[in-house]
């Protein structure tokens, strides 16, 4: 059974985001202030505003007080100032942040669902045709990359076919209103959120259906069906349910694949999200949206385990304070 | 108990299939100067040309023969692929064993200090790294491999402390073998299959993510990378040049990590005996 890691453990990752952040330009050789500020700083650099930052980030103290004024800064949501788009990084992430978590969001609900179905029923037919024929494609599907799979679709049904929209995730200067523009969001989230559930589905689906396969044998099942169940029934509520636990102590890690897969997805489908966000501020070398977004996101999925985990306990009261692991 | 693992590996379907795969990509790779017929690095004046007898899958946006281009990615690629596979395997086997091995405090230290950077999302940690360092082929390896062992290491600690208390290499001891002996002659070589599983998952994560960073735009121009050439492409999505420039490119690159993840799957399924059973009377029928 696995443990669970504990508060300790997600404190570790947390302080290991925060020294990255700070050591990562401190150390890089050249002009730690345009590796700080990012390259756009140049232009309108004057002597003034060079006293100013290098006051602002502490660059003539030592490393430990630096790292005091970066500390206070994070503690009051002072992400730095991106002199690229002329505001404060917090402002501009928060504004592609609820796309990205649209996305991210009805894709992880969307693939769980669907790996856990297909691999309850393929599990439940192992070695029949229609489990070879499931586990082929998903294997098969293994190996795309995920901006692949999203290429493909975005050249077929945008390009080739056009009759899904190509880019964005709203139609601009439409004017549209309620339901209109609900749809209009819709009809623009379908390829993105096709594409990112494709390329996470081959993962949770093997691991349901190897889990199912075991689950299956257990002693159980055959109550179950000795008891004359329905076959839906000891399929879904006695062995699917039992085998879907694995699914969801995974939960955090997949959150995780799932935000960096949005990255290359957004880019595809010039998605306004975070990962589109990353991607201008890589070509322009806009350092503080880059710290910006890595903290935020990495903050992000560690809390999605915290939370996965502290949910998990009360699912499966059998884990909880095992500490077998570490008993060696 | 034993398992020859190459028979297990050739005798599963998916197996054979990813052997005949990566075989393909390595052949390429090998024979590229030859089969080549225009330095794939080498600018001409006729850019954006349709598929010709010249130019099997036509010319890009500064003149370059892609199909020569193609050849030439499957050289980077499983560079990178050998390069990160045996790093992050070096790095898993030395820290997860060592874990294993002393034990104690330096165990528990270390162990902490894995879940933690499990939950961090390794690939935008790279992102962010590599924005800053702009890394050449071997700089990526290193970045890629030191940042993505912990798994690896997990795998080996937990195989390493089952091993040590294997009658073996009790036995071993009783006879007044030393540490260094009872690790060289009797742990690595029972680690081995674990080792070679976490070489291919290596393997296929340092493929996927070197093209990953590549399609993002952080590569070194001078060297020839698949995924370089798709970030370059898609900016001509709107042109039919995508039916010969995209398409065959992000499909080489799904070819050879399907390869990877054919092996690595069949090899898994050896190595888990309640899998290995079922598999075989799936495959048999």
């Amino acid at each position: 059974m696995r443990k669970i890691p504990g508060i300790g453990t997600y404190a570790i990752a947390f302080l290991i985001i925060l020294v990255l952040i700070f050591l990562l330009p401190r150390m890089m050789p050249g002009d730690p202030l345009t590796a700080i500020c990012g390259e756009e700083v140049l232009v309108e650099m004057t002597p003034e505003l060079r006293t100013e930052l290098l006051h602002r980030f502490a660059l003539d103290e030592p490393l430990w007080s630096q790292f005091f004024v970066y500390l206070t800064g994070i503690m009051h949501g002072d992400f730095g100032y991106s002199y690229y788009y002329n505001a404060p990084v917090l402002d501009i992430i928060l504004e592609a942040l609820p796309w990205t978590l649209l996305l991210v969001g009805s894709s992880l609900l969307l693939s769980t669902v669907l790996s856990i179905v297909i691999g309850i029923e393929s599990g439940w037919r192992r070695g029949k045709i229609c489990d070879k024929s499931l586990l082929t494609t998903t294997m098969i599907l293994n190996g795309f990359p995920n901006f692949f799979i999203g290429i493909i679709l975005l050249l077929f049904f945008a390009v080739y076919l056009g009759c899904l929209p190509l880019q964005g995730a709203k139609t601009p200067y439409s004017g549209l209103a309620g339901i209109d523009s609900m749809l209009d969001i819709a009809r623009h989230l379908v390829l993105p959120l096709i594409a990112l559930t494709l390329a996470q589905i081959p993962g949770s689906y093997l691991l349901m259906r190897n889990t199912m396969i075991t689950t299956l044998k257990e002693p159980f099942v055959r109550t179950a069906k000795a008891k004359g169940l329905s076959e839906v029934a000891v399929r879904y509520k006695h062995a699917g349910r039992n085998a879907m636990l694995p699914i969801v102590t995974t939960t955090g890690v997949r959150v995780g694949i799932i935000v960096t897969g949005a990255l290359f997805i957004e880019i595809i489908f010039s998605y306004p999200g975070v990962g589109l966000l990353t991607y201008n501020s890589l070509f322009m070398r806009d350092y503080p949206i880059l710290q910006g977004v890595f903290f935020i996101v990495a903050v992000f999925v560690i809390l999605a385990n915290f939370v996965v985990d502290l949910l998990y306990t009360k699912i499966d009261p059998r884990i909880g304070d095992d500490n077998t692991e570490y008993a060696h | 108990m034993h398992i020859n693992y190459w028979r297990e590996l050739t005798r599963s379907n998916f197996g054979k299939l990813g052997l005949v795969l990566l075989c393909l990509v390595l052949v390429i790779a090998i024979f590229a100067p030859f089969l080549a017929r225009y330095d794939p690095g080498e600018p001409s004046l006729s850019i954006l040309m349709p598929p010709s007898f010249a130019h099997l899958l036509g010319t890009n946006d500064i003149g370059q023969d892609i199909w020569s281009r193609l050849l030439c990615g499957a050289k980077n690629t499983l560079l990178v692929a050998l390069g990160v596979g045996v790093f992050t395997t070096l790095l898993s086997t030395v820290i997860g064993a060592s874990a294993a091995l002393v034990g104690g405090l330096y165990d528990r230290i270390l162990m902490r200090v894995i879940d933690a950077l499990i939950v961090i999302p390794a690939f935008i940690v790279i992102i962010l790294v590599a924005a800053y360092v702009l890394p050449n082929v071997w700089t990526l390896i290193f970045l890629i491999s030191i940042l993505t062992w912990q798994g690896g290491a997990r795998l080996v600690r937990a195989q390493t402390l089952s091993l040590k208390e294997r009658m073996s290499v009790y036995a071993a001891r009783t006879f007044g073998a030393n540490k260094l002996y009872l690790v060289i002659r009797h742990i690595i070589p029972d680690l081995s299959p674990i080792l070679f599983a976490v070489f291919i998952h290596s393997a296929t994560r340092g493929v996927f993510m070197e093209a990953g960073l590549a399609f993002l735009g952080i590569a070194d121009i001078s060297t020839v990378s698949w995924g370089l050439m798709m970030h370059h492409a898609l900016r001509f999505y709107y042109l039919d040049v995508w039916k010969w420039w995209l398409i065959p490119t992000g499909l080489a690159l799904s070819v050879t990590i399907m390869a990877l993840v054919f092996i690595g799957h069949a090899f898994e399924t050896a190595m888990d005996p309640r899998l290995r059973k079922m598999e075989q009377e799936d495959w048999q029928c």
